[in-house]
């Protein structure tokens, strides 16, 4: 039952050839501006970039963009997911995907958001914190497109 | 003329490595990828001041000559990572729509920079100096952050062109993913 209904979205969003190319430009353009805004506070805690700023004023500045980009990015995500669903679920690199976008959010609202908040952080736990959350969002990205070629 | 440039230069030892390579080319178009998320945010953060939509409380000059050179090396990673890219297939990427009109808008941002470079980029301070965000400044952030979206569009829709005579079957350029 649920799988016919899912075949029944897949039908819906595969009916024009342009659904998925442009939910897939949604998807990248809102990707490219959240995950730069979150690199912007990664690079000031890594002592570049905005150095005027605090690290917590960047993290309060970017905040709401980055939160907006996000939205965007995990409503249009699941439109492309929905449009072949086993395709994804059997696909390796989607799942690594998925695992490091759970992992990269995760920190990014936890850990990352503490170290950048505190202005009193040592410069080591700074730097660590901001190499983790690069990595973390460079492994999503990689691994969104492996998707095609896995 | 230009696509006996393109054939030359996709049968250099470099782009025919690419091209059969296994691994590479995903991963030179990843890092083309990851470079847009790492370095497109600063754009994004520069046109949103510019704007007035962000960093209000941070002068313009601060965010302008703070994120320039990370803005610079960005491009130059991204720039190299793209070229390498079409290299490695220029010739399929010829008689594609998609990427003509990303080069157009390339083109365009360009212009842009020398337009808005003298005015708007290079005195951020004389920006800040006055008591509204001047015109030239809102109009060069807006126009940026439609160009850079135009770009990352076409860029992606070169991966859904298929040429005529190859209509059904798979696509090669970009490789979509269904």
């Amino acid at each position: 039952m649920l799988l016919l209904q899912i075949d029944s979205v897949a039908d819906a969003l595969n009916s024009s050839e342009w659904v998925f190319p442009i939910t897939e430009c949604f998807h990248i353009a809102a990707f490219a501006w959240s995950i730069g805004l979150i690199a912007a506070v990664d690079y000031r805690l890594l002592g570049f970039g905005i150095q005027h700023s605090k690290p917590s004023q960047v993290l309060r500045d970017t905040a709401p963009w980055t939160l907006l980009g996000l939205a965007v990015v995990l409503l249009s995500g699941p439109v492309l997911f929905l449009s072949d669903v086993r395709m994804y679920l059997h696909n390796p690199s989607f799942v690594f995907k998925m695992y490091a976008l759970a992992a990269a959010i995760l920190f990014n609202y936890t850990i990352h958001r503490k170290v950048a908040q505190s202005d009193s952080s040592s410069t080591v736990v700074r730097a660590v914190v901001a190499v983790v959350s690069l990595a973390l969002w460079i492994s999503v990205v990689f691994g969104g497109l492996f998707i095609a070629f896995a | 003329m230009i696509l006996e440039l393109f054939r030359w230069l996709q049968s250099l030892s470099f782009m025919t490595f690419i091209r059969e390579s296994g691994l590479e080319y995903p991963i030179v178009m990843s890092t083309h990828l990851a470079c847009i998320a790492m370095f497109g945010g600063l754009i994004v953060i520069t046109d949103l001041r510019l704007l007035g939509w962000a960093f209000q409380d941070k002068p313009i000059a601060d965010i302008v000559n703070g994120l320039r050179w990370w803005k610079r090396v960005g491009f130059v990673i991204m720039f190299a990572m793209g070229f390498t890219l079409f290299g490695s297939k220029a010739s399929e990427y010829y008689p594609n729509p998609y990427f003509w009109v990303k080069m157009f808008c390339l083109l365009l941002v360009l212009i842009h920079a020398i337009v808005f470079r003298p005015s708007v980029y290079n005195h951020p301070e004389q920006l800040d100096a006055s008591p509204v965000i001047p015109t030239r400044a809102k109009l060069a952030g807006a126009l940026s952050l439609i160009l850079w979206t135009a770009v990352l569009c076409n860029g992606r829709l070169i991966g859904y062109y298929e040429p005529p005579q190859q209509r059904g079957r798979v696509v090669s350029v970009g490789s979509a993913s269904k």
